[in-house]
């Protein structure tokens, strides 16, 4: 443990607190992502997931506490910039440019990491390291062969894996997916996983994920949220075993 | 774009040029505001169909770029030298002055504030104007003369003519250049999914501020050569009316399809220049179209005419053509109808026939109308215009039958070639 406690987290959260009007949803949460390591959070509805993603990517300001990027503050900076600063989030619903082809899809998040982001004096067409970047993300996330459909135009599967390339184009280390295998079949499911692992190789992943087998075969440490404080943070084996965990969390899955 | 749209692009061209000095000047100058109009209608179609902000109040802009142009003009004639041609220059740099400031308020928020937040800004100055002397010289607004240049007086009306028509050509080709830039494509993104354009390292609302600008800066110009084309200006240019006419022509025309803009600016434009003189219901007609084109095409003109292209292939135009003649002609029978009662109307409602109606004693006396002479008491003069609506409507309904059936047929087999793509792919 000491040689970890030793490295900079890739994500620090410090007594974070969010509250909206009298609803306290986070209280007072302490997180450290190693930097490489994949990390699922887990937890009932309503336990405040998706707050703690909105508040580390920019959607909200925390109202207390403190969020670093690889030792940087983050804590209430607009999404933009905490994009800029090397993290990147994926939605829980699909979150895409419908009536764009897969491709430009893809290509607005590259541009964004190539400096040309208001690019107005030369031709979308003409930049060839933008484009081969997107047709290598294309090719990553298993689009090739709908690079030039409407992206509105996809299945359900095919969206959800436009939505984790969008994550990768920017070039950011540390990805947040929220929910990437929501509402897929079995197989989708395995696929996706597989496409998740292969993608985020040599990054830091945090995700948010309900299917306990994709967390058991993907994730290296996992949180547990309940009611928003961590109930407990170790590897998927322990925390399975865990008897407080069971009670708040697993015990649900297992009663039915 | 297709060689073939470049070919159709270049004849356009071409008729532009050398149509024009064989009309007569009432047509010359209803050209040139075919094409103010039209450049007015692409820049702000910039804004509502790519970036998918609808602005209430582009007006604002436009006018600015009028007065800009016009107080250059008074500069140039007190013997400041300026190229005359190049007075443009001026209504597109205040556009984009005025562009920013008013942008960088307005798109704070999307939607219905935004459109809101537009409006807000163009009733000021429409509000304003009157009273700044200085300015757009108060209620009587500014006047000045175009000044000859270079051996080309600028003092006929082919000669403005010419000037637009460059000044427009070059706006819109910039304009379309926009779209393939990067930037171009981010505003799209815009349109779809401002979210995630901000979750993708943009600041969106400084990316929004760009959009507003150049469209604001495109909107100058176009005022700058109306002030050209008419030597004066006042403060009527930033009414409610020149904002509101931008959204019917662009809405006409098709927001959807990048030229769509200038096919409503046209349309709209000859209509007035043709109708006007002819009737004073004209604007009512020209909102029927509007509500019409709404309702029953409201991808508009463009939109129903790309929606042919795109399919052409699977659609058989020898089969199709018939019906479509058909509606047509049921399609004229109905607008003749209106036409009928609406003129029939104004007639009848106004103040000639109130003060005939005193000479005939509280009669009813019959009515000149085409030519002809009907009796407001007669059934025949009511008779008419509903057995041409009837009919009309009789046989629209019947034509659109056979053409839904028609595309119905056409969808059949694109469903069958994608099954048979899908099939392929496992």
């Amino acid at each position: 443990m000491n040689e970890i406690t030793s490295q900079t987290p890739a994500l620090q959260l410090s007594d974070v607190s969010k509250s909206f009007g009298p609803i306290d949803v986070l209280q007072g949460l302490n997180l450290d992502i190693r930097p490489g390591e994949r990390h699922a959070v887990i937890g009932p509805n309503g336990a405040g997931k998706s707050t703690l993603f909105n508040l580390i990517s920019g959607m909200f300001a925390p109202s207390s506490g403190d969020i670093r990027l690889e030792g940087n503050s983050i804590g209430g900076l607009s999404p933009h910039l905490i994009n800029r600063a090397g993290l990147a989030r994926s939605f829980q619903i699909t979150n895409i440019f419908h009536r764009m082809t897969v491709f430009e899809n893809l290509r607005i998040g590259v541009m964004a990491r190539h400096q040309v982001r208001y690019g107005l004096f030369r031709s979308a067409a003409g930049m060839r390291r933008v484009n081969d970047e997107t047709a290598d993300v294309l090719n990553r996330v298993g689009l090739e062969a709908r690079a030039q459909s409407m992206a509105g135009d996809l299945t359900y599967s095919e969206q959800r894996a436009l939505e984790i390339g969008m994550t990768l184009t920017t070039g950011a280390d540390v990805i947040l997916l929220d929910e990437p295998t929501a509402g897929m079949s079995r197989e989708e499911t395995a696929k996706a996983a597989e496409l998740i692992r292969k993608v985020t190789e040599g990054k830091t992943l945090l995700m948010v994920e309900h299917d306990m087998s994709v967390v058991f075969s993907l994730c290296d440490r996992v949180s547990v949220l309940v009611y928003g404080r961590i109930l407990a943070t170790d590897t998927p084996e322990r925390i399975s075993a865990n008897r407080e965990v069971q009670e708040a969390y697993l015990g649900q899955e297992g009663a039915k | 774009m297709t060689s073939i749209q470049k070919i159709l692009l270049a004849l356009l061209l071409v008729l532009l040029i050398a149509v024009p000095p064989f009309l007569g000047l009432g047509w010359q100058n209803a050209l040139i505001n075919v094409l103010i109009s039209s450049l007015f209608a692409l820049a702000f179609n910039l804004l509502n169909g790519q970036a998918g902000l609808l602005s209430f109040g582009h007006a604002a802009y436009f006018g600015v770029g009028a007065f800009a142009a016009l107080h250059l003009m008074i500069a140039v004639e007190d013997g400041l030298f300026f190229p005359t041609p190049l007075l443009p220059l001026a209504g597109g740099l205040a556009g984009l002055v005025v562009g920013v400031v008013a942008g960088y308020f307005s798109t704070m928020r999307s939607g219905v504030y935004f459109a809101l937040v537009t409006l807000a800004i163009a009733e000021l100055f429409h509000s304003l104007a009157p009273h700044l002397e200085g300015t757009f010289g108060g209620e009587a607004g500014v006047s000045s003369m175009r000044m000859p240049w270079m051996g080309f007086g600028f003092g006929t009306i082919i000669e403005v003519y010419y000037l637009t028509l460059g000044w427009v050509v070059l706006c819109g080709l910039a304009l379309w250049a926009y779209t393939r830039t990067p930037f171009g494509r981010l505003t799209l993104a815009l349109r779809d999914n401002e979210q995630r354009v901000k979750f993708l390292g943009y600041n969106a609302h400084y990316a929004k501020v760009i959009v507003f600008a150049v469209s604001a800066m495109m909107t100058g110009v176009a005022g700058a050569l109306l002030a050209i084309s008419n030597e004066t200006a006042n403060y009527s240019l930033f009414s409610g009316s020149v904002s509101a006419q931008v959204v019917l022509q662009t809405f006409v025309g098709g927001s959807t399809v990048f030229f769509g803009p200038v096919i409503g600016a046209t349309v709209f434009t000859l209509f007035s220049f043709l109708i006007s003189d002819l009737t004073r219901s004209w604007l009512f007609y020209q909102g029927l179209i509007f509500v019409l084109v709404m309702l029953y095409a409201p991808t508009g003109i463009g939109g129903v005419i790309d929606h042919h292209i795109r399919n052409r292939r699977q659609l058989d135009l020898a089969k199709i053509g018939g019906p479509y003649l058909v509606a047509l002609g049921g399609g004229i029978l109905i607008a003749a109808g209106t036409v009928f009662l609406t003129e029939s109307a104004e007639v009848l409602f106004g103040q000639d026939y109130a003060m005939a109606r005193d000479g005939a004693a509280g009669g009813f006396p019959a009515y000149d109308l085409f030519g002809l002479s009907w009796s407001p008491l007669n059934p025949v003069t009511w008779l008419v215009p509903l057995v041409l609506l009837c009919g009309g409507v009789f046989i629209l309904i019947r034509a659109r039958r056979v053409i839904d059936r028609l595309w119905a047929r056409k969808d059949e087999a694109t469903t069958d070639d994608m099954t048979v793509g899908a099939g392929g792919k496992e």
